[in-house]
């Protein structure tokens, strides 16, 4: 279901889109921070509980991965943030409490809700049930972090990156977290868990790691790019992985990402942003250590900044394709490869960047928005007599205010002659009354009949027309009507023409 | 049986299609995202418009030809091919109204009896063809007009024509035989 995927990232993005707009209004008119904070979580909130789409939270985007069973005679008091949407950076984990867990059973069950916010402190003697029906027992205290579960499982770690963007101690914590989860866990399931998790906090280093490095500007220790040209971002991605292959011994893996982020670079998805530093990705270096034992580029280390926001969302270069396939390698490869990880973080990322940059159509072949494109397109599908035409048809365009005056004038001495031949002006042809203009045709009813502002933008299931009859059959979309805006899963409707 | 010259029947014309073309390529794609009111059937290459003025439903080919049906007369069909015609000119193309055609004229005719479709067959073996088995109307076709009616039993007639003229005659021509054979 990629597309209820995308549709949460979509709000996600409208809400942050609009966010930052306001946020300079908001500072002119001397409102506080906090304010712009308030506001949009209880617009978050108010979509969450319109139900208008599920998965909707801010700092996770998977449904829920875990159903926590409690030993019957274990009764820990947990405190849930649930849908409080409480930064979970910062502080080491979450707690729960079963009476916040509503919609779970009583009892030794409880459910995670979906806005449960990552890491998740699990205490010792928990069973835990995936989503998939697999349980895990939790001998020890583990520190459980989002597990991979869908391409957009990067919004969570790059998440975490927002806000301990000064603290990357915070993200050694959860690293370190990971990593006693990984000692501490002794089931084999549970072990597949932790290098999911692991990945995912590799992940979430690689990925803006690469998207730094795509879009930096300069760097020490690289040979990075200038300017964001495909070689050269492909020419420093392979760089820098290479250097980390190299450092960690690990030059298979780095070949992978190598070989990997080569058809991602040739995508020449970036935006052209620039960055005047690679600080996140030395940041998730140092994180990466923990792990991978890479050498961190230290001189990079020391900047830190809000660009990586930026990169993250903006910066996709994956596209579904590359990561599908990828993720294909995944199941053959022994271990979970970050790389892959990578893939579909990236490709989530690339996801939002496209859905913010505006909303492109995954359906329709050759159906592209610019004109220019158009002529491309056109070109191709069709036959040589564009080219013919084309020069035709703009010439016409340009004269257009030009033609309806000659054909007026012509019109008003020739209106009764409507079966009369008439030389055309241009084709050799003598045929029928030229079109006479305005007078006895043309000129529809009301043009553009009513233009309203309610306006709908969302996705279809079915439209159907009998005669002039219509059903719609819509899904994930957001409408303003009389001045009130509504999101909505599915709507359905009918018209007359 | 004298069947009255003089008939006094309404005959309904429910559909004229005419054809006609622009002498000009026309982007269906520029169509399909400008045009009002347009339906854009990429998968065989025809843009559909529809007029609300006289009720039509025209169908456009990259080619230039455009095929209108769905009005009620001829003079009206050519009126709405003519607004076809202008509101593509309007797009930017540069339309010519050449070719128009009137296709074929679709009308229906009730008569004030009941007819022997069995009976009416036999009387009118070469013209007359009836599979009751396939269809409950017995299939007239007038060559000379060139001109088809379907007869029901229960006195409606339906005929298509070339024009208006040809479906009047043919109806004028069927009714003395089919008032032999009224019930």
């Amino acid at each position: 279901m990629a597309h209820a995927n995308l549709v949460p990232k979509l709000y996600k993005s409208i809400i942050e889109d609009v966010i930052e707009g306001v946020r300079e209004l908001f500072a002119e008119e001397g409102l506080e921070e906090q304010v712009l904070k308030d506001l949009k979580q209880l617009w978050e909130t108010k979509v969450m509980q319109s139900k208008a789409t599920e998965g909707f939270f801010r700092h996770s985007h998977c449904s829920p991965q875990f159903t926590l069973q409690l030993p019957h005679n274990f009764h820990r008091v947990l405190q849930a943030s649930a849908a409080s949407l409480v930064i979970p950076a910062g502080r080491g984990f979450q707690h729960f409490t079963a009476a916040d867990l509503g919609a779970s059973q009583a009892g030794p069950t409880l459910t995670l809700p979906s806005g449960i916010a990552y890491p998740i402190h699990v205490p010792a003697g928990v069973t835990l049930q995936t989503a998939s029906g697999h349980l895990y027992k939790v001998n020890v205290p583990v520190m459980v972090t989002q597990a991979p579960g869908d391409a957009s499982i990067l919004h969570h770690p790059v998440q975490q990156i927002f806000q301990p963007l000064g603290q990357p101690s915070v993200l050694q914590a959860n690293v370190a977290s990971v990593a006693q989860a990984n000692a501490s866990s002794a089931q084999a399931a549970a072990e597949t868990l932790q290098p999911q998790e692991t990945a995912v906090q590799q992940t979430m280093v690689f990925q803006p790691n690469v998207m730094e490095k795509n879009h930096l500007e300069n760097c020490a220790n690289t040979t990075l790019v200038q300017q964001p040209s495909v070689s050269q971002q492909q020419l420093a991605t392979n760089a820098v992985l290479n250097q980390h292959a190299h450092s960690t011994g690990k030059s298979p893996q780095g070949n992978l990402h190598t070989a990997v982020f080569t058809p991602e670079s040739s995508e020449g998805f970036f935006p052209a942003e620039s960055l005047a530093n690679n600080s996140s990705s030395v940041l998730l270096d140092v994180d990466v250590e923990g792990q991978l034992d890479i050498e961190p580029q230290e001189s990079v280390q020391q900047q830190v900044s809000d660009d990586i926001i930026d990169l993250i969302i903006m910066g996709k270069s994956l596209d579904d394709n590359t990561v599908l396939k990828d993720q294909d390698t995944i199941a053959s490869s022994d271990k979970v490869e970050p790389t892959e990880q990578m893939e579909s973080n990236l490709r989530s990322e690339k996801d939002i960047c496209s859905d913010i940059a505006g909303i492109i159509q995954l359906d329709g072949t050759g159906d592209v928005s610019p004109k220019e494109e158009i002529q491309h397109t056109k070109d191709k599908e069709e036959n040589e007599f564009i080219g013919v035409i084309e020069p035709e048809d703009l010439k016409v365009l340009e004269d257009e205010e030009d033609n309806d005056e000659e054909c007026d004038s012509i019109s008003n001495t020739e209106s009764s002659s409507s079966g009369d031949d008439n030389e055309e002006p241009q084709i050799d042809i003598v045929e029928e009354d030229p079109l006479n203009s305005g007078d006895d045709v043309s000129e529809q009813d009301t043009p553009d009949l009513f233009d309203t502002d309610n306006v709908i933008v969302c996705q279809y299931d079915k439209i159907h027309r009998s005669k002039n009859k219509w059903k719609f059959y819509l899904k994930d979309g957001v409408m303003s009507f009389e001045g009130k805006d509504h999101v909505f899963a599915k709507a359905i409707g009918d018209a007359e023409w | 049986m004298d069947a009255d010259s003089d008939v006094a029947l309404d005959i309904l014309i429910t559909n004229v299609v005419c054809v006609f073309r622009t002498r000009c390529h026309l982007n269906l794609r520029k169509i399909a995202l400008e045009g009002a009111n347009v339906i854009y059937k990429r998968d065989v290459g025809k843009v559909l418009m529809k007029l609300r003025k006289p009720r039509i439903t025209a169908t456009i080919w990259s080619s230039g030809r455009v095929m209108c049906t769905g009005a009620t007369s001829e003079e009206e069909a050519k009126f709405g091919a003519r607004r076809l015609a202008r509101s593509l000119q309007k797009l930017g193309f540069q339309v010519i109204f050449t070719d128009f055609k009137v296709v074929n004229v679709l009308a229906v005719c009730n008569m004030p009896f009941e007819i022997r479709l069995p009976e009416f067959t036999k009387n009118n073996r070469p013209h007359a063809s009836y599979e009751p088995e396939l269809h409950p109307a017995v299939c007239y076709r007038i060559k000379t007009l060139r001109a088809t009616l379907q007869i029901f039993s229960t006195g409606s007639i339906t005929v298509t024509g070339p024009n208006v003229k040809a479906v009047a005659s043919a109806v004028e021509q069927i009714y003395p035989f089919v008032f032999e054979s009224r019930k």
